[in-house]
């Protein structure tokens, strides 16, 4: 690409397309939103030195995912201790949910910074970019099966969480 | 061969969204079926509400920022030659003010205070968490004692011309006041920038720098050995 214009255009366009997902990505697997940001803007910075290598559009998601979980494994290697803030991941939204409602979406919330990594990282692939379990296996480098039995397992974990904690409602009944 | 109910709630557990032909057929074979597919939707709906969290306000326009910048691609060797580069030139007693984003040092102070230097003073907190501070300056190989962190107000992560630095909120008996620190930079010590109705004094570090920011009825000398004495840099280097 010589056209600098055209290579800011097209990394604006990627970053409106997908940092929002990336940000709640991120906040999801750390469990803390200032290092989220930091990883979400981190991943942005290699991606904008790197962006002449990404050939095929079609994956950027992906090739950004990439980059966004080798930054946060990095974050890692530094022994940084893992912060989990609730006050500040639990973020209060203005929206329209019953008393009873928020109170189980907090306790969903609660439970997904409980799961374990191999259990969370497939489940937010799917959830946060709807990533089929194809994809997730291909991004994550473990069989498709492997990935299904996480899946269903941390979903499993959630529920029960979520019956440990008094929420019950009517979709306990799958397991 | 059809699928028998357990294989189904496995399947549904793991791929509420999953709309196969095989999965749908299973779907419509049964009341029960269709039933655990609905409760596994409901829950899904749940789940994507409950991951549903709104990014910074800022975030699209920090990112948008980064395509200022020159495109640079890394790799050993020419890491390798700036450091020889840096070297050199400090042994030559020159200052090293290349900047790759902005003209100059002086410029990236005035723009980046420019950009958000209000809005960080706005978040200035007395009880901000002492533990976040040493977890910034650590990440940048810096540290500080007490002389400092007892001032800081707030801090966060920021672009600097040479990588990833910390703006920090600084309470003095003059208002707040900002510090940028850019590990990887050098300035010319001492030398004051103006800017808006702002003033800065960068100064050196044992390794990079910091611009030392206030408003015109501030005089940010007055921090300039607070800076020195308790910002250590290059904790990993030395």
């Amino acid at each position: 690409m010589t056209n600098e214009t055209e290579r800011t255009g097209r990394f604006n366009e990627l970053a409106e397309a997908y940092s929002t997902d990336l940000y709640r990505y991120a906040m999801w697997l750390c469990g803390n939103d200032a290092l989220a940001k930091d990883l979400v803007q981190e991943t942005f910075l290699r991606a904008w030195r790197a962006l002449d290598n990404l050939k095929d559009i079609a994956a950027a998601k992906s090739w950004l995912i990439t980059i966004l979980r080798r930054e946060y494994a990095r974050t890692f290697e530094r022994k940084v201790p893992k912060f989990t803030d609730l006050e500040k991941v639990v973020i209060v939204e203005d929206d329209e949910l019953e008393p009873d409602d928020r109170a189980e979406r907090d306790l969903l919330r609660s439970g997904i910074l409980k799961l374990e990594p191999k259990y969370r990282e497939p489940l937010l692939l799917q959830v946060v970019f709807g990533h089929s379990c194809a994809e997730i296996s291909e991004q994550l480098g473990i069989s498709k099966s492997a990935v299904m039995t996480q899946l269903f397992r941390a979903r499993e974990k959630l529920r029960v969480q979520m019956q440990k904690d008094g929420v019950t409602g009517n979709v306990h009944e799958l397991f | 061969m059809s699928m028998n109910f357990s294989e189904f709630k496995k399947l549904i557990a793991a791929d509420p969204r999953n709309r196969d032909p095989e999965t749908l057929r299973a779907r419509q074979s049964a009341p029960e079926f269709e039933a655990a597919a609905a409760e596994a939707e409901a829950f899904e709906e749940k789940l994507e509400g409950a991951v549903h969290i709104q990014p910074p306000g800022d975030l699209l326009d920090h990112i948008k920022a980064i395509s200022q910048q020159p495109v640079r691609q890394r790799s050993w060797i020419p890491l390798a030659l700036a450091a020889s580069l840096l070297v050199f030139v400090g042994a030559a007693g020159l200052v090293w003010k290349q900047s790759h984003q902005w003209e100059n040092v002086e410029a990236y102070v005035a723009d980046h205070y420019s950009h958000d230097g209000g809005s960080v003073i706005a978040k200035a907190d007395e009880n901000f968490s002492e533990k976040e501070i040493f977890k910034i300056l650590a990440r940048l190989d810096a540290t500080a004692d007490e002389q400092l962190t007892g001032r800081i107000k707030f801090i966060k992560y920021c672009p600097t011309p040479d990588g990833r630095g910390a703006h920090m909120v600084v309470s003095t008996n003059q208002g707040p006041m900002t510090i940028i620190l850019m590990p990887n930079t050098q300035v010319t010590d001492g030398e004051m920038v103006e800017f808006d109705q702002m003033h800065a004094m960068l100064v050196n570090l044992d390794h990079g720098s910091a611009a030392i920011i206030g408003d015109a009825s501030q005089n940010v000398e007055s921090l300039v050995g607070v800076v020195r004495d308790s910002l250590k840099t290059g904790l990993v280097d030395a």
